[in-house]
């Protein structure tokens, strides 16, 4: 949003003041200003011209219609070659003689074109220095006398601030330059002068406009007054320069007075053309269809979307944009302007479908009051006033709906303020502040009435939280004092998630070498494709980011796989974990959200042998069972792959206490091939919920031995196919008083050994609480696992 | 005579144990030493008398310097530990430990603050990610035509949930679950539906808090925000509120801090304004705690939102929020998991 200085100076005294100053509370007691930027214009030596001849040249330039235009500046006349397309025998413009300097530093000579003695040059916005509009002349109005100096009406001068759109969501009022003016007297503690209107009473006699609503709820309120005037006659100076100064191109009078209106009091109005206009409607479309809106576009419209109708034809496209076949022509004498107040929600709706984000959609996007309805009007009619144009008005102000223009009001106790703040307020500051903003406020006994004025939204002020804040910030939040709550102490709940993400992340990083990473939460389906996985239960985004991304992850291992590539370019070896969240359709919820740990390891050499690699990983998650206190986790075959990267006898189970709580795997075949064309991956994921423990370890003492004990290894030779775990089993069924532990060494394969077996190394921890084993003792141990062996058909390695 | 001087002190040099001191003592001192050797040759009597005094004086003298250097060689020798024969040592190779992992540079922030508030007496919640319409806006006092609603700004699921744009969206959870008083935060993961360029994401963390109890004020909210800052900081911070308009809060703020780089004067991290826009917060609105089924005329409270991802960038010197889901361990490495 665009404020001028130059306008603001209309209502309130603020040309003592530097634009920083004004830039920094505005800041500080309404919104952010983004900005500001001080506009030089170029006027000086420049007149008011008149055309009073035109000669077209020949087209010396191609596309160029050039005009030797005769300029009469009243002390002198001066020819000048001219392109402008709406240069016309009897119009003013400005006019720079040889010598004026124009925008960019341009410095005016005599000189020749196409042929001809140019002696000056007719002047379009940009060459002023208005603005970058430069397709066309200023027009200036014909009571200009001629070679009248420029900068008795177009300053030198003006600042431009640069307020931020997003923080002026809440207040309609601000998005037009009086509203602003209002906020910067009350900051500044200064006079605001009032908005001048027409009285519109003396024109109640004139027959009414036939108006109708159809749909009070999208439009609660709408008023309009028919009128004869020039439409196409330039606007005063003063209306164009503000206009030009906020980047808005001028038209002519009603188009730039309706422009000017919005961006003085922030509404919108339309300016028919009054012949092809006869009754107002107010009704949406009801069936699906096009409209061509003034800029040429035809649009698709939806039964709900809102129109503004002469009889059966729709004529506007409600609160957005008039149509085409009725807009002000230049011929134009006679105007319908419409004044209305539409329901935000269905004007924003209707705007952002069809992406035509006007001025006049952003106003009414923030619920601009009812009350303006005929402010707007009054204001216009002042203005034409102003402007010295001939004005008939032909119908009188006709109004449908209620304007909603008294005081709203708002009680509440009277030291509701100083509580909310933290410390006293004074009341007549407070009086003070509510009065300047436009509020009715007087205390009362133990209370505060307030009257919210018409130009506050009821969205925005509607409780008493909502005058502290109005009070606080003229106040100044900087006046408050800070003071730390006096509250009383409670242990706070713990919850053992968080904790448990936090202490997984510190081991598996701190003693395991892991790098945390984080991943998008949703698939993508080309990798998806590329792995042979297809999720079960995804839930699916309707407006993804991009199409293949539309499936919510439920395992957060494809995108962790899709990593190995990437980074194996940059390291030999990498372990990666992330610690997120997986979403699916559960069976009686529409969402069931789990938080996860998932990891892989990669490696690109063939050494250590994929077994040891497996190892490693396998023993971090069992570290991790008990770092996090939550028991061993031991590995069970079972469960049918639901994934590809679970590949038989290649990965399983990871289970506390026989319950699942995840899975480990390494990766072979085509799918090793898509992830990392070769080396080794091993990945885990495991369901963090169900890794919660106690938070801190609850070990119970047992004594220790006080007595040495020893020690008897056994090489054991077995089949390697039947694997680790089996031998472990048979081991489990010796049984002998003096086995404190068993421990395994180490497995050896190679030389020395029959095909397909291995030695299995384990040590036996023998001892006695009471006394220190004999020799014979340790003996008749050894023998009795040497016949245990024996019987279960164990050979020792020789 | 200088020779020997010099010779003994090289050899005394090199002797470090006790054995070898005494074996320079015998070269030099003993009955066959070489400064006894050079007295005994020597033939005084041949000398004139000056001559005589003054070499016998320079020879005591320089058995006297030997003594002295010996017993002091001696005592040094005495203090030093026995020598033990061992294997050869290079004390200066490089440590063999797997290297420390790394903590995502979010999580550490999270972590960081997880610790601060603690000790203020705040729980850490979770909350959910994928959340109900009601949570993130309807309880939150955003209406229904509200522009955040609209699909531009919110990832929508078929199933008419949506992907929680806010950790705010725990504010009416918690308020529902521990009632009043109530002090918590709220740190987690969001998302927004959003075009991605180095100062925007679309999936982004935050953190969210929440302190209801009796008589909370303005001037408790900019207090307990000093003092948190502070601690994330390490220093004292000035900071000021301005106007800044959340539907759930009333009056709602924008919390800036004065540029810690340049202290106010205007730099390019500040953009000249020498403020840094921080932390959005405000009093709950009334509406938000009768959602949560506390009686607004009891309690008060106020609410602000960190961004989780923002702190990081800015404690890390990140310049490109496009990092951080990348999957680039060059860059997660430079994270270690110190904490």
């Amino acid at each position: 949003m665009k404020i001028s200085l130059d306008w603001l100076s209309d209502f309130v005294d603020l040309a003592d003041l530097p634009p920083e100053q004004i830039a920094d509370r505005l800041t500080l007691c309404i919104a952010e200003v983004e900005g500001f930027e001080v506009l030089r214009r170029s006027v000086r030596g420049v007149v008011v011209g008149e055309v009073v001849a035109a000669e077209p040249l020949p087209a010396s330039y191609p596309g160029a219609r050039l005009h030797l235009a005769e300029v009469d500046c009243g002390t002198r006349r001066f020819t000048t070659v001219c392109g402008a397309p709406n240069l016309r025998v009897g119009m003013k413009a400005p006019f720079a003689p040889p010598g004026a300097v124009l925008a960019g530093g341009t410095r005016i000579e005599v000189s020749e074109l196409a042929g001809h003695r140019s002696e000056g040059v007719l002047c379009s916005a940009m060459e002023l220095g208005l603005s970058r509009w430069h397709e066309v002349l200023l027009e200036c109005p014909p009571a200009i006398a001629n070679g009248t100096p420029l900068v008795q009406y177009i300053p030198e001068q003006d600042v431009i601030f640069e307020i931020d759109n997003k923080s002026l969501t809440h207040r309609p009022d601000l998005w037009g330059h009086y509203g602003v003016a209002r906020e910067l007297a009350a900051i500044f503690r200064r006079p605001l002068r009032p908005l001048p209107m027409a009285d519109l009473a003396p024109y109640d006699h004139l027959p009414p406009y036939p108006l109708q609503i159809d749909d009070p709820e999208g439009c609660p309120c709408y008023g309009c007054i028919e009128f004869e005037v020039p439409a196409a006659a330039p606007a005063p100076l003063v209306i164009q320069r503000r206009l030009h100064a906020l980047g808005q191109r001028t038209f002519g009078l009603l188009v730039d007075l309706t422009n000017y209106v919005m961006w003085e009091l922030a509404q919108p109005t339309h300016a028919f053309d009054g012949q092809r206009v006869h009754a107002i409607r107010v009704a949406p479309l009801g069936k699906p269809g096009t409209f061509t809106t003034l800029d040429g576009q035809q649009r698709a419209l939806l039964p709900d979307d809102l129109l503004i109708w002469n009889e059966s034809e729709p004529v506007a496209l409600a609160g957005i944009m008039g149509g085409l076949n009725s807009e002000v022509q230049p011929s134009t004498q006679r105007v319908l302007l419409e004044s209305a107040n539409f329901k935000a929600s269905r004007i924003r709706r209707t705007s952002v479908r069809l992406d035509l984000r006007t001025e006049s959609a952003q106003r009414f996007e923030k619920s601009q009051p009812p009350a303006n309805v005929k402010a707007g009007i009054a204001r216009m009619l002042r203005l034409i006033d102003e402007a010295g144009v001939p004005c008939r008005v032909t119908r009188r102000f006709t109004l449908a709906g209620d304007l909603k223009d008294g005081y709203r009001p708002l009680d509440m106790p009277r030291h509701c303020l100083s509580t909310m703040a933290g410390q006293d307020i004074p009341e007549a500051e407070t009086l003070a502040i509510l009065h300047a903003l436009g509020f009715q406020a007087r205390f009362e006994g133990d209370r505060l009435h307030v009257g919210i004025p018409p130009h506050r939204s009821e969205k925005d002020i509607s409780i008493p939280a909502d005058i502290t804040e109005e009070v606080l910030r003229i106040y100044g939040y900087g006046r408050i004092e800070p003071r730390m709550p006096q509250l009383s102490i409670a242990p706070p709940y713990v919850e053992t998630a968080l904790r448990t993400e936090h202490k997984a992340r510190r081991l598996l990083a701190g003693a395991h070498a892991f790098i945390e990473v984080h991943t998008y939460g949703w698939f993508d389906d080309q990798w998806l494709a590329a792995l042979g996985f297809s999720p079960r239960g995804a839930l699916e985004l309707r407006n993804p980011s991009a199409q293949q991304n539309r499936l919510l992850r439920t395992t957060l291992l494809p995108n962790l796989l899709a990593l190995v590539r990437p980074n194996r370019a940059h390291r030999e070896a990498f372990r990666l974990f992330e610690i997120g969240r997986v979403y699916w359709a559960g069976p009686a919820q529409e969402c069931v959200e789990r938080s996860r740990l998932a990891g892989i390891s990669f490696q690109n050499a063939d050494w250590p042998p994929l077994e040891e690699h497996f190892r490693s990983i396998k023993g971090a998650i069992e570290d991790l069972g008990r770092f996090l206190n939550c028991g061993d986790l031991v590995l069970r075959s079972g469960a049918p792959a639901e994934a590809p990267w679970q590949i038989p006898s290649l990965w399983a189970n990871v289970c506390r206490q026989d319950r699942p709580v995840g899975a480990i795997g390494v990766l072979a075949g085509p799918i090793l091939q898509t992830v990392a064309t070769q080396g080794q991956v091993v990945w885990f994921e495991l369901e963090l919920e169900e890794l919660q423990g106690p938070l801190f370890p609850e070990p119970r003492y047992t004594p220790v031995p006080t007595y040495p004990r020893s020690w008897q290894d056994f090489s054991l030779v077995w089949d390697l196919d039947q694997g680790f775990a089996r031998l472990e089993e048979r081991l489990n069924r010796f049984h002998h008083p003096l086995v404190q532990r068993r421990e395994f060494l180490v497995l050896y394969k190679g030389k020395g050994l029959p095909p397909g077996k291995g030695s299995y190394s384990f040590r036996y921890w023998i001892g006695a609480q009471d006394h220190t084993l004999s020799g014979e003792e340790i003996e008749q141990f050894r023998n009795a696992m040497l016949q245990f062996l024996a019987a279960e058909n164990i050979p020792l390695r020789v | 005579m200088d020779e020997i001087r010099q010779q003994f002190l090289a050899d005394l040099g090199r002797a470090q144990t006790a054995k070898e001191i005494e074996e320079v003592r015998i070269r030099y001192l003993g009955r066959k030493g070489a400064i006894t050797t050079l007295l005994k040759r020597t033939d005084f009597s041949r000398l004139p008398a000056d001559q005589r005094r003054e070499l016998g004086r320079r020879l005591n003298e320089l058995k006297a310097f030997a003594e002295e250097q010996l017993a002091r060689a001696a005592e040094a020798a005495a203090d030093r530990p026995a020598e033990v024969a061992h294997e050869r040592l290079d004390l200066t190779l490089p440590g063999t430990s797997r290297r420390l992992g790394a903590i995502h540079p979010i999580a550490l922030v999270q972590m960081e603050l997880e610790d601060v508030f603690q000790s203020m007496g705040f729980m850490v919640l979770g909350g959910f990610e994928v959340e109900l319409e009601y949570y993130n806006f309807d309880a939150l006092n955003i209406p229904p035509d509200h522009p955040a609603r609209d699909m531009q700004d919110t990832y929508w699921l078929a199933n008419g949930m949506l992907l929680r744009t806010h950790t705010s969206a725990n504010q009416v959870r918690a308020l529902e679950r521990f009632g009043a008083p109530l002090r918590a935060i709220f740190p987690g993961r969001c998302f927004r539906y959003e075009a991605i360029d180095a100062s925007h994401e679309n999936t982004f963390y935050q953190l969210e808090g929440l302190m209801v109890d009796r008589a909370i004020s303005v001037a408790n909210l900019i207090a307990v925000m000093k003092a948190l800052l502070a601690r994330i900081f390490g220093r004292e911070v000035t900071v000021r509120l301005r106007p800044g308009f959340f539907p759930f809060v009333e009056p709602g703020f924008e919390l800036d801090v004065q540029c810690l780089l340049c202290g106010g004067a205007g730099c390019g991290t500040c953009k000249q304004s020498g403020w840094i826009e921080l932390i959005p917060c405000g009093l709950v609105h009334p509406r938000v705690l009768e959602f949560g089924r506390v009686d607004p005329a009891v309690y008060s409270g106020f609410a602000f939102g960190l961004g989780l991802t923002r702190m990081a960038m800015m404690k890390y010197g990140i310049p490109d929020i496009r990092l951080m889901n990348a999957g680039d361990i060059r860059f997660y490495e430079q994270f270690p998991a110190a904490v």
